[in-house]
């Protein structure tokens, strides 16, 4: 440790990054940021952003030192305190309310023909849109926001309430402006949330089902802590899986050979989904903050420093993943790091799998005869803490 | 200490040395020993721990959990019957002295 503390090197600034550059596209950035150094203060973010794949897989694995209970956490604010900004052994009796009903026996047993259901139901309206239609919001949107509906249990809830609390609440949690009507629409969503829990529990435990909420009635959880950690299952659970459909549909639409191959072999379309997250992280940044002095590869960090590990980045680190910028779907098998890792790995994995590798994908390629991009109305790809796609017209041939 | 025997799919073999209540997951993982992933942290939620425990050392072995049995069904290599998750068995608590084999791939 001390040999390592006199060979640390400070921590580099990158004051040429731009919030406005990150949004439209990170990568080039990140591929600057990590040929110089795994770690780098940057002013316009107010974070040192963690970018090298070692470096982030180390902070994963070392919640003593990365601690994600952040001093000052916006997400406390606009969510409340979650499991997701505690430590063990706080972490692990959240988490543990969770029970098996994420896990891929329930996904078997209950929440496969759910899925079914609803991507049956939104599948039809972007078939009633017809082709032109945007893939995002008349069928991934939709049919994410009524999977987590379902999945939690918010009976007395639309998936349209599930889209506008998701996304008011997450701009709170990114409202690092203070702007008041953002935290005017995040804390009205707050309180939507915690009525419709008020009112749902007593229902669910009159009539229980296999939903996380129904779950939580017989454990033994505080109400905060189920408001806090629901509000940010909402928040996470929606739009990344939203997100990696766009964004796998697009690859797959811009990379015709990998499409035909899929196409002819859709046992391939785990290894698309797998890819989707390596290529464009659905949650490219997430924060810890250090609980001491220490070094992180190589790099000098104060107490207290705010982190942003940049998955984003780390998944495209050459020295994990060959040629990391291109979309192959046959590239070596290598963990990327979209899903977190360590304590906090994604509660949703197993479900964000099922629902979109293993329904939403097949369903969509089967039955949109030559599913292709609408060369009049190029598609978009936006964001940096969350990235996925904004827009996506597709055309399709209707059957005669 | 307890010692473990990381036998690899190309042969090569790593022994560790590792504190008691150690898992064999974190033990590898924290000593960059391949062929163990661990990514959720040992909370028998990915499956990418999944070793073939020797035969001579699966009887003081704890029972299969609910968890850890439904994550066996998901390993990338196929299951049988010396599977273990990594994560769910201790240095000290679980053995004194174990040997694994590790799958050709976890993911
Ligand atoms: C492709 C889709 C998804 C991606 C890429 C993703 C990504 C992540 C990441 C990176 C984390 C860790 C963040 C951190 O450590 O700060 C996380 C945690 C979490 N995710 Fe997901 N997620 C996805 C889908 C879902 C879904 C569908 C659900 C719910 C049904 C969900 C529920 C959760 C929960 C509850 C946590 C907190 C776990 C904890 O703190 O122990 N996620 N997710
Ligand atoms: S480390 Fe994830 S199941 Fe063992």
């Amino acid at each position: 440790m001390t040999a390592e503390a006199i060979e640390a090197r400070p921590v580099p600034t990158a004051d040429w990054v731009t919030i406005e550059d990150l949004y439209r596209n990170p990568f080039p950035i990140y591929r600057k940021m990590r040929e110089e150094a795994p770690v780098h203060w940057v002013p316009a973010v107010n974070r040192y952003m963690v970018t090298s794949y070692e470096a982030c897989h180390v902070v994963e694995n070392d919640q003593e030192i990365f601690s994600a209970n952040e001093t000052n956490s916006l997400m406390k604010r606009a969510m409340g305190h979650s499991m997701l900004r505690k430590d063990d052994p706080e972490h692990d009796v959240d988490r543990k309310s969770y029970g098996s009903v994420l896990r891929p026996k329930a996904i078997k047993e209950h929440w496969n023909a759910i899925f079914q259901q609803n991507s049956d139901k939104y599948l039809g309206q972007l078939k009633a849109a017809g082709p032109g239609a945007d893939l995002i919001w008349e069928y991934a949107a939709p049919y994410a926001a009524e999977n987590l509906r379902l999945i939690m249990g918010f009976h007395n809830a639309t998936q349209e309430d599930m889209q506008r609390w998701s996304q008011t609440m997450i701009n709170g949690t990114g409202n690092y402006a203070d702007d008041p009507e953002v935290w005017a629409a995040s804390e009205k969503s707050y309180n939507e949330v915690d009525d419709a829990i008020d009112e749902i529990l007593p229902y669910l435990r009159k009539n229980p089902d296999s939903s996380l909420l129904s779950g939580m009635t017989s454990m033994p959880i505080p109400l905060e802590a189920i408001r806090a950690n629901m509000k940010m299952t909402i928040g996470g659970g929606l739009n990344e899986p939203r997100d990696v459909l766009g964004v796998a549909v697009w690859a797959l639409l811009s990379n015709p050979e990998q499409l035909a191959k899929v196409l002819a072999d859709t046992s391939l379309f785990p290894a698309v989904f797998e890819e989707s997250v390596r290529w464009v992280a659905p949650i490219g940044m997430y924060p810890r903050e250090t609980t001491r002095d220490t070094v992180l590869e190589g790099v000098q960090l104060p107490k207290g420093a705010r982190l942003g590990v940049v998955v984003g980045a780390a998944n495209r680190d050459p020295k994990v993943f060959e040629d990391p910028e291109t979309f192959n779907i046959f590239r070596a098998k290598k963990p990327h790091l979209a899903f977190g890792g360590g304590n906090h790995y994604c509660a949703g994995a197993w479900v964000a799998k099922a629902s979109v590798s293993g329904i939403a994908l097949p369903q969509l390629f089967a039955e949109l005869p030559n599913l292709r991009l609408d060369p009049g109305r190029p598609a978009v790809d936006a964001g940096w803490v969350f990235r996925g796609m904004t827009s996506l017209p597709v055309l399709w041939d209707n059957k005669k | 200490m307890a010692k473990i025997s990381f036998h690899h799919s190309d042969g090569n073999v790593d022994v560790l040395d590792v504190d008691p209540g150690t898992s064999l997951m974190r033990a590898a993982v924290t000593n960059g020993v391949d062929g163990i992933v661990g990514e959720c942290g040992g909370q028998a939620m990915c499956a990418t721990c999944h070793v073939y425990v020797r035969p001579e050392y699966l009887d003081g072995l704890p029972a299969i959990s609910d968890d850890e049995e439904e994550m066996l069904d998901c390993t990338t290599e196929d299951r049988n019957e010396r599977s273990r998750l990594g994560c769910q068995i201790k240095a000290g608590d679980d053995f004194d002295t174990i040997e694994v084999d590790l799958p050709a791939s976890q993911i």
